[in-house]
């Protein structure tokens, strides 16, 4: 329903990594002319996470306005908005897996036994994009006018990490501040599996988890606090 | 299980920024500048078991937020609530219906929000269908309904599980003259149950027929709470 009726819609959603996936693959083989080991299997390892944790973003910005015919009539959890924002986009990261499907095809990268790491990789990615949730939605609530700054600061974050190009080609100095970003972890984790074949290292998945823990346990309360108060902010 | 409902001194604040946009009392700690008004203040309130109780006055005198005080929705920014029994209820014509979804996917989802498992909101479908008397509509998306079909189906998932307090806001005036009825019966069947219905409402003559006790609302306080003809006659005298 996120998406609407309609195969059109359901093709342009399948669609979407693609087209990221496109844009970005143009410019480092092209214009920054970097393209790295197998730069569009590269890409894809980064895109994929990222899209489930923007366009999760993206949904909690509004996930309580738009909600706003229950909000205001029913009595129900609150905490459950946030956490439906991820699951509907969660539907949509299944889907664009077959990306980096179709990238190890495009550039002949076996699978190996590391893509038993998936089910961990999917898990972690999706913790990730429900922590983000909680504050997003809240933001987004409180602070409408700030919407647009919010997407374009975690657009900035796929920046902020090894999201264009893999984090072995970025210095040393600079990677080693790229650990900061929850995402590096993540991207890096999906690298491990499907780019290099091997087992994430542990700081891969345990930043990005640890990351996500904290953020639930400092915002899930404050969400629930807030909850009776959504029927006032809405209406 | 019997209900009840006791208010003690309660009442509801809104927080306003110098843009007048709403804030939440958490922001309204450190960004104070606008007007604080009281949407409900000191309201003292006890309904018992098999009581019809009637919210009426003007626009914008405290009937919906108390209601949705009581169903939950909203918490008491001061005073005391206590409110015993499964609540029901049906605050707005629309129903918390969405409007892409048919009618046969909100009442899976509402079944669902008001405490069924999933399994059970499927299951409950069929009697939701039959209950909200929409036909072949069911299976069209809600954003074809008119006020009245969505009240039906909201009615037909807020009832659709024992209740023993329910709440409808206005309701009964958006639907036809047949689905009156069948409210008005569901109405009797939680009164006798030891449940309570509390609605509010315009149309004095339908909220006389559900409740024999009237609560008239002004500016967000219990103006005047006794039997029915009483408070009504009172308010609307000239």
């Amino acid at each position: 329903m996120r998406y609407g009726r309609g195969r059109l819609t359901m093709v342009k959603w399948l669609l979407d990594p693609y087209a990221v996936a496109g844009v970005y693959l143009l410019l480092i083989a092209f214009v920054l002319d970097r393209p790295g080991e197998a730069a569009g299997l590269s890409l894809a390892c980064a895109i994929v996470p990222f899209q489930l944790v923007l366009m999760t973003v993206l949904n909690s910005l509004t996930s309580v306005q738009s909600r706003r015919s229950i909000v205001v009539n029913m009595r129900f959890e609150r905490a459950l908005i946030p956490f439906s924002s991820a699951v509907t986009e969660g539907i949509g990261f299944l889907a664009t897996l077959t990306l980096i499907a179709v990238m190890m095809v495009a550039y002949g990268v076996e699978l190996t036994a590391a893509v038993l790491w998936l089910p961990v990789l999917v898990a972690t990615t999706f913790l990730v994009a429900v922590a983000l949730a909680y504050p997003v939605a809240l933001i987004g609530l409180w602070f409408p006018e700030t919407r647009a700054i919010m997407l374009s600061l975690t657009r900035a974050a796929f920046f902020l990490a090894p999201g264009v190009v893999a984090l072995d080609q970025i210095s040393d100095d600079t990677s080693e501040w790229l650990w900061a970003n929850p995402l590096t972890g993540l991207f890096e984790a999906f690298r491990s599996v499907f780019l290099y074949g091997e087992s994430p290292a542990a700081g891969e998945l345990l930043l990005p988890f640890a990351f996500a823990v904290v953020t639930l346990a400092l915002f899930v309360p404050v969400f629930r606090r807030e909850g009776p108060q959504f029927a006032k902010l809405v209406e | 299980m019997s209900a009840s409902i006791e208010a003690r001194g309660v009442g509801i604040q809104f927080h306003f920024d110098r843009q007048r946009r709403v804030l939440s009392p958490t922001l309204a700690r450190v960004r104070r500048g606008g007007p604080e008004p009281w949407a409900l203040r000191g309201v003292e309130l006890s309904v018992e078991p098999g009581e019809g109780v009637a919210f009426v006055g003007p626009t914008g005198s405290g009937k919906t937020t108390l209601l949705r005080l009581l169903g939950g929705i909203l918490a008491p920014d001061e005073g005391s609530l206590a409110v015993r029994g499964r609540v029901g209820a049906l605050l707005s014509p629309q129903a918390g219906l969405l409007g892409l979804l048919t009618g046969r996917e909100n009442a899976e989802l509402l079944g669902v929000l008001v405490g069924m498992s999933p399994r059970e909101a499927r299951g409950a479908v069929g009697p939701i269908r039959e209950a909200s008397g929409l036909g072949d509509s069911f299976e069209l998306p809600v954003s074809s309904y008119s006020e009245g079909m969505r009240a039906r189906l909201g009615f037909a998932v807020a009832v659709q599980r024992h209740v023993d307090l329910l709440l409808l806001d206005e309701v009964h005036e958006a639907v036809d003259h047949e689905f009156r009825a069948v409210v008005a019966e569901r109405v009797r069947e939680v009164r006798e149950g030891g449940g309570i219905v509390v609605a509010a409402g315009h149309d004095h003559a339908v909220l006389e027929t559900m409740c024999d006790r009237a609560v008239w609302m002004e500016s967000g306080a219990v103006a005047r709470d006794g039997a029915f003809r009483d408070v009504v006659d009172t308010y609307v005298k000239p």
